[in-house]
């Protein structure tokens, strides 16, 4: 690995997201939009919007993060800057985890935009620190990004991408317990969703930004984030393939 | 030149087909010399795209050899290639000299006002200092490649392959393009070019006739054009009376 090489591609990315001036707006205006009217819908029953809370922000890293990356590792594959990259000395890993940071910088400020607008706006409870949640948000995103760089693989162009957002994202939203708990669906339910990131993320940030848990009280639920993120990192990493 | 330097190219009785099935080469061979610029002519789907990635390492043959500079294709040995996509393959939301620069920390020139200098150079060299500055985005499509080609030289590699690289350029420009390889080849730099138009073969010091995955042909312009027994044969002339020739001795 060569840290210019990573760096470069990280730079590269955060020139590239901050001059499309929409995708900015729309970074921060969507989940703001979206918030607002789960808050107003929930308005007098704010301890449903309490539990709900913390599961749309980790949807909302999610998808967001594994938007960008699937769609920019597509036009990657697509405008033929991969196969230039590849005919570089530049290693795999260089590639990943550029972009890894390159999109970190976002996906924890969008994270940021929404804490404060769900906390501080809407009122939800919070017993947490600002700073643990915002941490626990970025290990789910670096599963996120991972997520995108794979998917991209089988995705040929933005059409696929956009089916595979239903197909990977329904499941976690029904799966992971933001609206009933894992512990009531049925028993092959339950199995689906230890494998999906999402349930994991719910689980911690609850704890974390409603029980006033701390970073070690979710440690069993960042390391298998990390675990998942790890798995998904190695797989993306053989859809980059030099040779 | 010394004569015990390996040539820049050499490919020896190499197969290769996609998902291991539809055959492109059967055996072919070939041999670039070093500082020449040799075409390598021939229709759509002849192999050009696929030669040249091969000989960039971007795909492995499934039999016999391609050495380079008298290696095999090995991510290291990047640092000595260049090469310049068919399509202009560059980032259309940076500037033509972010996206110089880019592609010369990835061939590993991380040390910072070496580079600015190097950068410099290669936009001067293309044409493009003044339009440095612009988004990609921004740029005509001859423009572009002119990026595309600086992204591709930027790190003085030996070998230069350039795949279709005057596609779609007005005649001025085409002329531009050629001046540009014939004083990296008078330098000493190799260069392998895919071309499916004879105004390009003509410039080439060596030229070899590609047709369904195989060298109908091999030589200087000049020879090929007189080996068709005519004298005022072109080499569009000489491209049609090999591929004939050689459908001849297939099909018998």
């Amino acid at each position: 690995m060569s840290l210019d090489r990573t760096l470069a591609i990280a730079q590269r990315l955060v020139r590239q997201i901050r001059r499309d001036r929409r995708t900015m707006a729309l970074m921060v205006v969507a989940p703001v939009v979206v918030l607002t009217l789960i808050g107003l819908s929930f308005a007098e029953r704010s301890q449903v919007l309490d539990f709900i809370a913390p599961a749309v922000l980790a949807t909302f890293s999610l998808l967001f993060v594994f938007l960008l990356t699937g769609i920019g590792f597509l036009r990657e594959r697509a405008s033929g800057t991969l196969d230039r990259l590849l005919a570089t000395p530049v290693g795999r890993f260089d590639l990943l985890v550029g972009y890894l940071l390159g999109f970190l910088g976002f996906a924890a400020l969008q994270a940021l935009i929404i804490l404060l607008y769900t906390v501080y706006v809407l009122n939800v409870t919070f017993r947490g620190n600002l700073w643990e949640v915002i941490l626990f948000l970025l290990v789910l995103t670096a599963t996120s990004v991972n997520l995108g760089i794979f998917v991209s693989t089988f995705a040929h162009n933005e059409f696929q991408v956009m089916q595979f957002i239903p197909l990977l994202l329904a499941p976690q939203i029904f799966l992971s317990g933001i609206f009933l708990r894992v512990g009531e669906m049925p028993g092959y339910l339950q199995a689906i969703a230890t494998v999906l990131p999402l349930r994991y993320a719910v689980d911690g940030l609850r704890a974390l930004m409603l029980e006033g848990a701390h970073l070690p009280d979710v440690a069993r639920e960042l390391a298998i984030l990390v675990g998942i993120g790890v798995v998904v990192l190695g797989l993306a990493s053989l859809t980059v393939r030099r040779v | 030149m010394s004569d015990e330097q390996p040539l820049a190219v050499q490919v020896q009785g190499m197969h290769f087909g996609y998902d291991g099935r539809t055959p492109v080469f059967q055996g072919l061979d070939l041999a670039v010399a070093r500082g020449v610029s040799y075409g390598l002519l021939g229709p759509n789907g002849a192999g050009k795209t696929t030669l040249l990635r091969l000989v960039a390492g971007r795909l492995k043959p499934s039999r016999g050899s391609v050495l380079v500079l008298g290696h095999t294709p090995h991510p290291s040995l990047t640092r000595d290639i260049g090469l310049m996509p068919q399509s202009s393959a560059v980032y259309p939301e940076l500037t033509a000299r972010e996206n110089v620069d880019f592609f010369a920390r990835m061939y590993g020139m991380s040390r910072r006002g070496e580079r600015r200098e190097r950068v410099e150079e290669v936009l001067r060299f293309v044409e493009l200092e003044e339009r440095q500055n612009t988004h990609v985005s921004r740029l005509s499509g001859g423009m572009r490649q002119r990026v595309s080609l600086a992204c591709a030289l930027v790190h003085r590699p030996p070998l230069l392959l350039l795949d279709e690289p005057t596609v779609g350029l007005d005649p001025e420009l085409r002329a531009s393009f050629w001046e540009h390889f014939r004083s990296m080849a008078g330098e000493g730099t190799t260069l392998l070019i895919s071309s499916h138009t004879m105004d390009d073969a003509a410039h080439c010091d060596r030229l070899a006739f590609l047709r369904s995955g195989r060298v109908v042909a091999e030589g200087s312009p000049e020879t090929l054009r007189r080996a068709t027994g005519r004298p005022d044969a072109s080499l569009e002339d000489a491209f049609l009376h090999f591929a004939r020739q050689e459908a001849g001795d297939v099909s018998r």
